[in-house]
C-alpha cells in the first residue's frame, strides 16, 4: 500500500474535522495556560483562559489519520482527486473567513 | 525565554517567508529568460525548496504553539479588554488558517516530488500557492498583533 495516495485526503479530512471540532467544541482536551492543566475535551475556564486550539489540532489528526487509514485499501484500484488535498483546505479557510467575520464587523 | 523563543519564531518565520515565495513564483511565473533580478528571482530550482519549507514550516508552527500560552494570557486579554476585536480577529484567522496549512505539508511534499509530473501540475501551483498565501498572512498579522501589544509590555 502507497500511504501517499492518501495524503490529499489526509489535507482534506483534517481541515473539515479542524473546523467542525472548533466550532461543535469536539475539541479532544483542552489546555488551562494560568494553571498548566490538561483536562479532556471541552473545559470551562478555572479562573482564567482556556485555549482550545491544540485540542482541536489533535481531534483534527485523529479524524484525518483514521479516515485516510480506512481509505487506504481502496487506493490500490483506484485514485483519489488531487483536488481534495487543496481545494477542500481552501475551501475550510474560506469558511473561517465567515466563521470569524463578528471579530471584524462590531 | 519566551521573548527569546519569539525572536527565534520570528526568524525562522522570515527563513520560511523567503523559501515558499521563491518557491510559489518560480512555479506561478516561471521564468523564460535568464535576465534582471525578477527572472533571476522565479528561475530557481522550485523542487529543492521543498523539504527546506517543510522544516521551516513545522519548526515555525511548534514554537509559536510553544509561546502561545503567554500569548493567550498576557496580550489577547489585554486585547479583548482594549476591545480591538478587529486584531484578535487577525491572531484567530492566522492560528486557523496555519493549522490547515500544516496538514497539507505531506500533499505539498507529494506534489513537489517529481516536479516534471504534469499530472499534478495544477495541484502543485494550487498548493504552493495556498501555503504562500498563508504563511504571509501569518506573518504581517503576527507582527500587527505584536505591535499592538508585545509579550510582556506594559
Amino acid at each position: 500500500m502507497n500511504v501517499t495516495k492518501v495524503f490529499g485526503l489526509f489535507a482534506a479530512v483534517f481541515a473539515i474535522a479542524y473546523t467542525i471540532a472548533f466550532e461543535w467544541h469536539w475539541e479532544l482536551f483542552s489546555y488551562h495556560p494560568r494553571t498548566g492543566e490538561f483536562g479532556w475535551g471541552q473545559q470551562a475556564s478555572k479562573g482564567g483562559p482556556v485555549m482550545h486550539w491544540y485540542g482541536a489540532i489533535a481531534t483534527g489528526f485523529v479524524a484525518a489519520l483514521a479516515v485516510s487509514a480506512a481509505a487506504l485499501p481502496f487506493t490500490k484500484t483506484r485514485s483519489l482527486p488531487l483536488w481534495l488535498g487543496w481545494a477542500v483546505p481552501l475551501a475550510c479557510i474560506l469558511v473561517w473567513g465567515w466563521l470569524l467575520r463578528g471579530f471584524f464587523l462590531r | 525565554m519566551t521573548t527569546f523563543l519569539l525572536i527565534i519564531h520570528g526568524l525562522m518565520a522570515v527563513a520560511l517567508l523567503g523559501g515558499l515565495t521563491h518557491q510559489a513564483f518560480a512555479v506561478l511565473w516561471p521564468a523564460r529568460a535568464t535576465g534582471g533580478f525578477t527572472s533571476a528571482y522565479r528561475a530557481v530550482s522550485a523542487a529543492r525548496f521543498t523539504n527546506a519549507n517543510i522544516t521551516f514550516y513545522v519548526m515555525t508552527f511548534v514554537l509559536g504553539a510553544v509561546i502561545y500560552p503567554p500569548y493567550r494570557i498576557a496580550v489577547r486579554t489585554w486585547i479583548e479588554r482594549a476591545r480591538l476585536w478587529h486584531i484578535s480577529g487577525l491572531f484567530e484567522y492566522k492560528e486557523q488558517a496555519l493549522a490547515i496549512g500544516l496538514a497539507m505539508l505531506p500533499f505539498f511534499w507529494l506534489v513537489w516530488r517529481n516536479p516534471k509530473d504534469e499530472s499534478m501540475a495544477s495541484a502543485r501551483k494550487w498548493t504552493t500557492a495556498i501555503l504562500c498565501v498563508i504563511v504571509w498572512y501569518s506573518f504581517i498579522a503576527g507582527h500587527i498583533v505584536n505591535n499592538v501589544r508585545g509579550l510582556f509590555g506594559q
